[in-house]
């Protein structure tokens, strides 16, 4: 059942593939015999025949995944999707100070091992990211107005 | 001959600047690290460092080495849990469990550590010998492909993808058309015309590669962790100071030959990593020398057989991806696209134009495999303490990790809300057992296999019988053939064989 369903959602993500790759692409004028329309083209017939053979003889019946656990699953995307909503406006440090504890705590870590975790993981990272690696990550507005604030006080 | 030690000459000048030297060590500690912890192995290890690896900035043939050391060291890594724990890191380390854990159970966990640390070495020594005797002599008849050619060889990669990797064929060959699928949005590079790319800037030159990857295996992997969440800790067996003696290793030099020669071999065929090696190996060495019953109760040869062969096939699997640009597995597709973002066309040319990135990767894997030998001996209780790591901290952790990465690409927060829904795509994908490796080999050979496709009519002008005109090609399509009807055709002998003796006995 859910492989026919997985499929039949792929089946129609691949016919607008297809209908764009028969229609849609063109090239002005090519030199070549195939042009950019006719490999999207082969492509899409061949997966729709794969995807023909799955919704034919599907194998795989149930997800095996309980009602807790497709809570647990949700509230990781939702704690990762604002991890990531959250990652340039507050920056590195506080986001993943938030992210850490939030998430390990969720997964069965005590509220204040979680909470260390989540601070060392933030500010061990950054230093080691951005002082001795020298990558480049969001230091965020917040700290960036502390930081300026700060500065202004020592020059007055 | 000479070419060869002339190249060697130039990799070892390469391996042994004291910088490169450090990153083969530091890779092969951060890969055996990475592959000890349960569940994480190294096609994601490298997956998830990637990124990272290429925001240092450093020049291509160091950013391949350190991933190599991280490639291999994770292979190596991998037995550790499979052995303390019973919980293989990835496909390739699930044959060890079977004769490695009882070992481990019945007191003997060092014996069975240090005896599969040498397997692993002999294996993995022995491919890349093999690999610098062969990568030349391979690259210099490739230099001889058409166009036409390189169809038939994807043709043939493809099927031997199809017939030997994942449960379900039409499963397999459809998650590489997913990723041939994904390798067309984008600006098409022959007339420039866009394709897929419904006007959004951020995808005109293609969606990046490493954002595929992350998101596939580094995201997919964390919520495959989260599904799977174990409260507390498991139980790890304790490292003992038993050591392998003469006499095992007397009882498994054969052993250990065999299954290198399987391993290597399986490592070439294109796609076929070490999963299907070991699994090949420890099925021959049973047939060959289990008289008594022994294996899966514990016996060194069973363990020995898959830990030399999945990291010999990890050599393996490097040849055709130098040589003719096509992987030999799932990791090796990862440093493929490495090689691509460094602007580096990994081919037949690779090694005459690029000796520095070509033989430097050779060179610096002889060293790593010594390097890992001798921190895997001592160190082996430092790297056994990282399966205590519960699992609440570990899968934060990750996330981190492949935001770091990703982020540090370009600085785009969108790529990170990208990452995440490839995931949730992979783990579906996971769940109903497609194999994620055929995906991101799709993608990777994509473009190749388009240009050349294209090519090979431009010439002919549009006929397509050029593609079954040159005895090369016609050799690759009944090699493909052959791949995918043999295995059929053994099983179905072996299923008689067995339904003979059944009829013998009653």
């Amino acid at each position: 059942m859910v492989d026919r369903i997985f499929a039949g959602v792929l089946l129609i993500v691949t016919l607008a593939y297809a209908v764009i790759a028969f229609t849609a692409i063109s090239a002005p004028f090519q030199y070549d015999p195939l042009g950019p329309e006719s490999w999207p083209q082969i492509l899409s017939l061949f997966a729709i025949a794969c995807l023909l053979a799955i919704l034919l003889n599907p194998d795989a019946t149930e997800m095996g995944v309980t009602t807790r656990t497709w809570f647990r699953l949700a509230a990781t995307i939702v704690i990762l999707v604002a991890y990531a909503e959250l990652y340039e406006p507050l920056g590195f440090i506080l986001s993943t100070i938030l992210f850490g504890a939030a998430l390990s705590a969720m997964l069965g870590a005590g509220m204040a091992r979680a909470v260390v975790f989540g601070v060392t993981a933030g500010v061990a990272g950054y230093l080691l990211c951005v002082t001795l690696l020298d990558l480049n990550l969001p230091e965020g507005a917040l700290v960036q107005r502390l930081v300026e604030a700060a500065s202004q006080e020592g020059q007055s | 001959m000479e070419a060869l030690f002339s190249g060697l000459a130039t990799g070892f000048a390469v391996a042994l600047d004291p910088f490169n030297l450090f990153l083969v060590l530091a890779g092969c500690f951060a890969g055996t690290l990475i592959g000890a912890l349960p569940g994480l192995g190294p096609i994601n290890g490298v997956a998830i460092l990637l990124p990272i690896a290429y925001g240092l900035g450093f020049g291509p043939e160091s950013a391949l080495i350190l991933l190599a050391g991280i490639y291999y060291g994770a292979e190596y890594g991998g037995r550790i849990s499979s052995i303390l724990l019973n919980v293989p890191g990835d496909a390739g380390a699930v044959m060890t469990t079977l004769d490695g854990n009882p070992m481990a159970r019945a007191g003997q966990a060092g014996r069975a550590l240090s005896l599969s640390a040498i397997a692993s070495f002999v294996g993995g020594t022995f491919a890349v010998i093999l690999m610098s005797l062969f990568a030349p002599m391979l690259a210099a008849f490739a230099v001889t492909f058409s166009p036409a050619d390189y169809v038939a060889l994807m043709v043939f990669a493809f099927a031997s993808l199809a017939s030997l990797v994942g449960k379900s064929t039409v499963k397999t060959l459809l998650g590489a058309t997913i990723g041939l699928m994904l390798a067309t949005i984008g600006i098409d590079a022959n007339t420039g015309v866009a394709r897929y790319t419904f006007g959004i800037p951020d995808i005109l030159a293609g969606i990046d590669f490493l954002i595929v990857v992350v998101g596939l295996f580094g995201m997919a992997e964390l919520l495959s962790l989260v599904e799977q969440q174990v409260a507390g800790k498991l139980k790890a067996l304790p490292v003992d100071k038993s050591f392998v003696r003469m006499a095992d290793l007397a009882k498994c030099k054969w052993t250990i030959a065999r299954s290198s020669v399987i391993g290597f071999f399986i490592g070439i065929l294109p796609g076929t990593g070490a999963s299907v090696a070991s699994a090949v190996a420890y099925g021959a060495e049973k047939r060959i020398s289990d008289r008594d019953k022994t294996f899966g109760s514990g016996d060194v040869r069973g363990l020995a057989a898959p830990e030399a062969a999945n990291n010999a096939a990890a050599g393996g699997a490097m040849v055709p991806m130098l040589t003719l640009g096509i992987p030999g597995s799932g990791t090796t597709a990862i440093l493929l696209g490495a090689l691509l973002m460094f602007n580096i066309q990994p081919g037949p040319l690779l090694f005459t134009q690029r000796p520095e990135v070509a033989w430097g990767l050779i060179a610096s894997m002889y060293i790593g495999n010594v390097a890992l030998l001798v921190i895997n001996l001592p160190l082996v209780g430092l790297f056994a303490r990282m399966l205590t790591i519960p699992q609440h901290y570990l899968t934060p952790l990750i996330a981190i990790l492949a935001f770091i990465g990703i982020y540090t690409i370009v600085g785009n927060p969108f790529d990170l809300l990208m990452i995440t829904a490839l995931g949730i795509f992979g783990w579906f994908l996971r769940k109903l057992d497609f194999s994620l490796a055929p995906v991101i080999l799709g993608f990777v050979l994509g473009g190749l296999f388009e240009d050349n496709l294209r090519r090979a009519l431009s010439i002919s002008g549009g006929d397509w019988a050029i593609l079954v005109t040159d005895y090369k090609s016609i050799m690759l399509y009944v090699l493909a053939l052959l791949v995918v009807v043999a295995p059929i055709w053994l099983s179905r002998r072996a299923r008689r064989m067995e339904g003979v003796s059944a009829a013998d006995k009653s």
